[in-house]
């Protein structure tokens, strides 16, 4: 099933006329709103497929810490991997500046105000990541505009979309946004280490969460004190090597 | 606010398809748009009527919009059911929790009527 439209035929160019006597002509089009932002990130998923690049899109409101997360991702992984950067947001080069200094090649993707990443930018971000870089990274992180809402509609090309929420949001993050959730393939919950300090219920949203989509793979852990992080890294290590394993096979 | 990139998205459409098939103006247009689809209906529709404006052939459009509920088939049982929650919903035949969401994710355009 396409993960964006929900209909069960992709051809959706399919164009049929239907009537055509009065001036008048209804035509018959069946095609996803968003198919052009898809044809792009299909376009963006050959791109990776083809590099064997993992290419993950991080999801979450402003302020959960995706950018922290990234920072010491970064620094544990850099030895071993090469890590590029595309930072979505709406002014600034502040995120993409962090990124850099941690070790990561990095593009920043100002959107001048749009509230999402749209495929056709994460496109021009990937050639001028590989201009940078000389090569294509062996991992791409993609990090979108922190909006809990509007990044989930669209699809950018990415392998793994992860969403994250932190402990001071509150629990009832996966009940209010239900699209985040079951788009996504990976869900993080940060900053643990505030746990004491908040009602923060962990396993009534790991329940929400995984009963809206069962395949969710959860992590929890805080960027500050290190807990959980080495699950993180593992499971990184572990799709990485396994997205070189298929386009070696390919 | 995404709906209004959207919008965009689908007068830009509609200006292609006037332009593909000579038409002198696009009379209306139908979408279907899923509960669970990430959509406010209402957003959309201010969005559409605010931006149709910019074109000379889509500035009378009609913008229909059908909402379709979430819709759901026991994987247990074979039963399909309308419901309101996207939250443990249960197979109102069998109990089951074991579903598969069958409709609500739709995200659209259906038709499109154009005089020429």
């Amino acid at each position: 099933m396409c993960d964006v439209c929900g209909c069960n035929n992709h051809n959706h160019d399919n164009l049929m006329k239907v009537s055509d006597n009065t001036g008048k002509k209804n035509l018959e089009i069946k095609k996803s709103l968003l198919s052009k932002n898809d044809e792009v990130a299909h376009h963006n998923k050959e791109h990776f497929d083809k590099d064997g690049v993992l290419a993950v899109n991080l999801i979450s409101s402003p302020g959960s810490g995706k950018t922290t997360l990234l920072e010491k991702t970064i620094e544990a992984l850099k030895d071993e991997l090469l890590i590029g950067v595309l930072e979505g947001d709406i002014e600034t080069e502040r995120d993409a500046e962090r990124v850099r200094a941690k070790g990561a090649a990095a593009v920043q993707l100002t959107t001048g105000g749009a509230c999402h990443l749209e495929a056709p930018l994460v496109h021009k971000g990937y050639h001028a990541l590989k201009k940078q870089l000389g090569r294509a990274p062996e991992l791409l992180f993609i990090e979108n505009v922190g909006n809990l809402v509007c990044p989930s509609s669209f699809y950018l090309g990415e392998d793994i979309r992860v969403v994250l929420i932190s402990v001071p949001e509150g629990s009832d993050k996966p009940a209010k946004y239900p699209k985040a959730f079951k788009t996504s393939q990976a869900f993080i919950i940060t900053k643990i280490d505030l746990l004491p300090f908040f009602d923060f219920d962990i396993e009534k949203v790991k329940e929400e969460a995984l009963s809206l989509n069962p395949n969710l793979k959860v992590f929890t852990l805080s960027a500050k004190t290190g807990e959980g992080l080495e699950e993180w890294f593992n499971f990184l290590r572990e799709k990485v090597k396994e997205k070189k394993g298929a386009l070696q096979r390919a | 606010m995404h709906e209004a990139s959207i919008a965009m998205g689908l007068l830009n459409s509609l200006e292609e398809l006037a332009e593909k098939e000579n038409a002198k103006k696009v009379v209306k247009v139908k979408v279907r748009i899923g509960k669970l689809s990430g959509i406010v209906i209402d957003s959309f529709v201010f969005a559409f009527n605010a931006l149709k404006e910019e074109s000379p052939k889509l500035k009378e459009t009609e913008l229909i919009v059908e909402e379709v509920p979430l819709k759901y088939r026991c994987r247990e049982c074979g039963e399909e059911f309308s419901c309101e929650t996207v939250f443990f919903p249960e197979c109102p035949k069998c109990k089951s929790i074991n579903l598969e969401l069958i409709s609500g994710e739709e995200l659209e355009v259906v038709n499109a009527e154009i005089e020429v």
